[in-house]
């Protein structure tokens, strides 16, 4: 197994460089990037990522690949909640089985999944309810991600209504629930298995993919198949789907009802530090958007035109207006939005900056979604560190 | 003879392309398998009272890498994790290595509190 790790000492290196280059002036975000101490880890099907953990994995995307409109498959973030991994598939015999409180039982081969359903495609940002935990004040635990627990990619597969319709619903059916092939290390670990309500299963953008970006998934995002919920968090995008089943009760597993809970109130918040009472389960993004370049902490001279850059992104709605602050949020300007690849996907922004004279500017960014949802200034707060959004700042200097 | 040359390169990119492309597959895909071999990353824990427990039981789940992510945390929030590993969680672990494994984390992962 190919492995690459960056140590501490290699971070070191590295930081002696950086502040030689700082020096003399700009510094490429893929530099500044390494900065970030956490150790880089190489897991198969995937390129250097930010290692959370190990068994099972949680990596994290390094964040200088947001500044392309699509992730890299081999960049995508992993997270997996049971550490039984499938570690190989055989699509002679893998079959997503579809049943329960259905006519009949069906199962599917990938050919099926291919040939039977109609084949759509859109593009969608993936997003861990759990992205940006680290930074919540107070520290809550949980996998501390900075960032980058997020991604825009293209996916293709089937709809899940079409695949539903296939095994015939019955009349009574409230929920719907997807199990994948990863399994607790024991029999008294719930196992990962999470559920919809049947009215959500069956909008039309519900897809089984079985492409990520015009390839089959790695095995550590899915493969060879897993639910993409667009607009809602990642948790539901259950991956290695293996079986579909159609409920005429509300699903009691421990991934619904006592995990992945927000407090139910609008801003799915509480009192920082306080707990919870009457919760529900996590669902749709928040709208969010980020400064990618320059990169926090970058060096810039003073007269030099830059461009700032980023991204924007909502629960499905698609972005109206992107407004950028090079004073601490004193005052607001538009920036141009990129290409629109739809209401799922997140769009670029970039604005033209030249900073007048030398000193230390705080950058801040604010996304409005077409509906009007944005971004508050405050941090809010929720015991299980979700759904982060409040407006992002970064600091860089100019000389 | 100039024709010639030209279709050799032509033919050596593609090699090369054809090549490159297998690279990235070769290693997982086998006709209509797909496996990989998930690396092996050891997390050294900070020596103390307990670390053979920590060690040992935390370990049958989970690598302990989870308990080396989280920021210092008070003896109450360390508490409240290692109590919801076991009846959450389903961990197979008795009163009294919980109450070892707790002192652990609020020693050496804790804020003092």
């Amino acid at each position: 197994m190919e492995k690459s790790t960056f140590t501490r000492r290699r971070f070191l290196k590295t930081a002696g460089v950086l502040t030689a280059m700082t020096a003399l002036g700009e510094i490429p975000v893929e530099l500044l990037a390494a900065i970030d101490e956490r150790k880089m880890v190489r897991f198969p099907e995937k390129t250097d990522m930010i290692l959370l953990t190990s068994r099972p994995p949680q990596l994290e995307t390094p964040f200088h690949y947001f500044k392309e409109l699509i992730t890299p498959n081999e960049a995508v973030f992993v997270r997996y909640h049971i550490s039984q991994l499938p570690t190989s598939v055989d699509l002679n015999e893998w079959r997503l089985k579809v049943g329960g409180n259905t006519e009949k039982e069906v199962q599917l081969s990938m050919d099926d999944l291919k040939t039977k359903f109609e084949k759509i495609t859109y593009t969608a940002v993936i997003q861990c309810s759990g992205n940006s935990r680290s930074l919540f004040e107070p520290r809550v635990p949980g996998g501390q991600w900075k960032n980058g627990a997020m991604g825009n990619v293209t996916w293709s597969g089937a709809r899940l209504r079409d695949i539903l319709k296939e095994a015939g619903i019955k009349a009574d059916s409230v929920e719907v629930s997807f199990d994948g092939l990863d399994g607790p290390p024991l029999p008294s670990v719930p196992d990962f298995v999470k559920s919809l309500p049947l009215d959500k299963a069956m909008e039309d953008d519900i897809m089984v993919a079985y492409e990520m970006n015009g390839k089959y998934l790695p095995l550590l995002n899915g493969f060879p198949a897993r639910l993409i919920v667009p607009g809602w968090f990642a948790t539901y995008w259950v991956k290695n789907l293996s079986a579909i089943t159609v409920l005429p009760k509300q699903f009691e597993g421990f991934w619904m009802k006592s995990a992945y809970r927000i407090p139910d109130d609008p801003c799915a918040c509480v009192p920082p530090g306080t707990g919870m009472k009457k919760t529900i389960p996590i669902n749709i993004l928040d709208t969010r958007s980020f400064i990618v370049e320059p990169a926090d902490g970058s060096a810039l001279k003073a007269k030099k035109p830059v461009t700032v850059m980023g991204i924007a992104f909502s629960g499905g709605y698609g972005i109206r207006e992107v407004v950028v602050s090079t004073d601490n949020g004193k005052t607001w300007d538009e920036t141009k939005l990129g290409k629109d690849l739809g209401k799922y996907s997140w769009i670029q922004w970039t604005y033209p900056w030249e900073p007048k004279k030398s000193g230390k500017y705080t950058l801040m960014v604010k996304a409005t979604s077409s509906i009007g949802q944005s971004q508050p200034f405050e941090p809010l707060w929720n015991p299980a560190g979700f759904m982060r959004n409040n407006i992002e700042k970064i600091e860089v200097t100019v000389k | 003879m100039k024709n010639l040359l030209i279709v050799i390169s032509i033919l050596i990119l593609a090699a090369a392309l054809a090549f490159a492309q297998g690279q990235g597959s070769s290693n997982v895909e086998k006709g209509t398998v797909h496996s990989m071999e998930l690396p092996v990353i050891q997390t050294q824990l900070k020596s103390g009272p307990g670390l053979d427990k920590v060690s040992t039981l935390c370990n049958v789940c989970h690598s302990v890498d989870y308990i080396t992510m989280q920021p210092p945390f008070p003896r109450a929030t360390w508490t409240a994790e290692v109590n919801k590993m076991i009846k959450v969680m389903g961990a197979p672990i008795n009163e009294e290595d919980a109450k070892t494994i707790i002192d652990y984390l609020a020693t050496n992962y804790g804020t003092g509190k």
